[in-house]
């Protein structure tokens, strides 16, 4: 990794998630921060990430690094644990039953995904249709059916489904730029993780020979 | 470019926008206009518009309480002047205030106002020195928008009719 790419380009990219992810436009623009819940999962992702390797904290903070590239290395750190708290909680409905049920998915997942120990490239796949799938299900799929505008069928629909749900599933409806800049918001954050120091591929790892394993001629 | 300038640029360029974002995340600013303004506020920049602030005035003595409050507006459009804040609260008291009753609504906006500028004045403490003006402290302004807004008994006083709006 360039000095450039973790001192700068990520911490900024990372940081950039954590403010777009928490804007809601609408008539009054608000600026959500992540819940205490997403804190947690934000914890948990990152445990994922190091456990497949997709990302390896020994190798931006160390002994052996100068005291300045530590610290970019904790910054950097701490913008990815934040920028992953905003992620859950733009992706987790604001409000009712599908809030509880995301939240709860959304842990099951992550214990899963660390009791399979899979591999970089698994993660950084299994993580992109987490987040794609529940961008589809918030912004697209509840937003239809919490539109009030919507035609006969969304309204049949809505009426059945809070029949069932007595009211718990219809969300507030969100301003129509709210999707475009969630899906930016995510595209940012999987590139921010695809571009994060992983494991070192076997084949450039070290052989350290050490004297005495050398056999005598 | 040498590693170590590198580093040291980045970790700036981060701490300053953390702090940005966290600042935003603070203060909640609704436009762009309390963006910035909030932020030259912070080194001791912002300035108000005082022509407009000269007009809002104009309209306020001469009971025009409405173009009084859009020239306020337009004078501290980021909301970061204390004695502006004031004065557009107290345009919606003046408003509001009625012989008989006084109107929620307008009360209700006058109080945000008169508490955004109490947290702006030094120390919470805003007086102003006008002459011919009724009420000259924000601490005055609040109290008397905060009675407004609850019902009791002297409210049902026949003497309440007669008595002079501040």
């Amino acid at each position: 990794m360039t000095a450039a790419r973790e001192a700068i380009y990520l911490p900024v990219l990372l940081l950039t998630v954590t403010l777009l992810g928490g804007l809601r436009p609408g008539a009054a623009v608000l600026l959500t921060p992540p819940s205490l819940f997403s804190l947690i999962l934000a914890v948990l992702l990152v445990g994922v990430l190091v456990q497949s390797g997709a990302f390896v904290p020994l190798r931006v903070m160390n002994g052996s690094r100068p005291a300045l590239a530590n610290l970019n290395g904790g910054v950097l750190v701490a913008a990815l644990l934040v920028a992953s708290a905003q992620m859950f909680s733009l992706l987790t409905p604001d409000t009712g039953l599908p809030r509880v049920l995301f939240s709860v998915y959304f842990l099951v997942l992550m214990i899963n995904t660390m009791a399979a120990s899979p591999d970089r490239v698994r993660v950084l796949r299994s993580l992109a249709v987490t987040f794609g799938a529940a961008f589809v299900v918030k912004f697209i799929v509840l937003d239809a059916l919490s539109d009030p505008a919507g035609g006969r069928l969304t309204r049949l629909l809505q009426v059945l489904f809070e029949g069932v749900t007595l009211g718990a599933l219809t969300q507030d409806v969100q301003h129509p730029a709210a999707g475009y800049l969630a899906f930016l918001v995510i595209v940012m954050f999987l590139v921010a993780v695809a571009l994060l120091l992983s494991a070192l591929p076997s084949a450039s790892r070290a052989i350290v020979v050490r004297e005495a394993d050398v056999p005598e001629a | 470019m040498n590693e170590t300038v590198v580093r040291a640029a980045g970790l700036g360029i981060t701490i300053v926008y953390a702090a940005l974002i966290a600042w935003l995340f603070v203060r909640q600013p609704a436009t762009f206009a309390e963006v910035t303004g909030g932020l030259t506020s912070a080194v001791g920049a912002y300035r108000i518009d005082q022509q407009a602030f000269d007009d809002g005035m104009r309209y306020f003595r001469s009971d025009q309480f409405s173009e009084a409050r859009a020239a306020f507006e337009r004078a501290d459009p980021a909301r970061r002047d204390a004695l502006t804040q004031f004065y557009i609260g107290y345009a919606f008291y003046r408003q509001g205030w009625g012989r008989f009753y006084s109107d929620d609504r307008l009360y209700r906006e006058g109080l945000e106002a008169v508490n955004r500028a109490i947290a702006l004045a030094p120390e919470g403490r805003l007086v102003v020195e006008e002459p011919g003006q009724e009420i000259r402290t924000a601490d005055e302004l609040k109290a008397e928008l905060e009675r407004g807004l609850v019902v009791e008994p002297s409210d049902f006083n026949p003497a309440r009719v007669i008595r002079p709006r501040r």
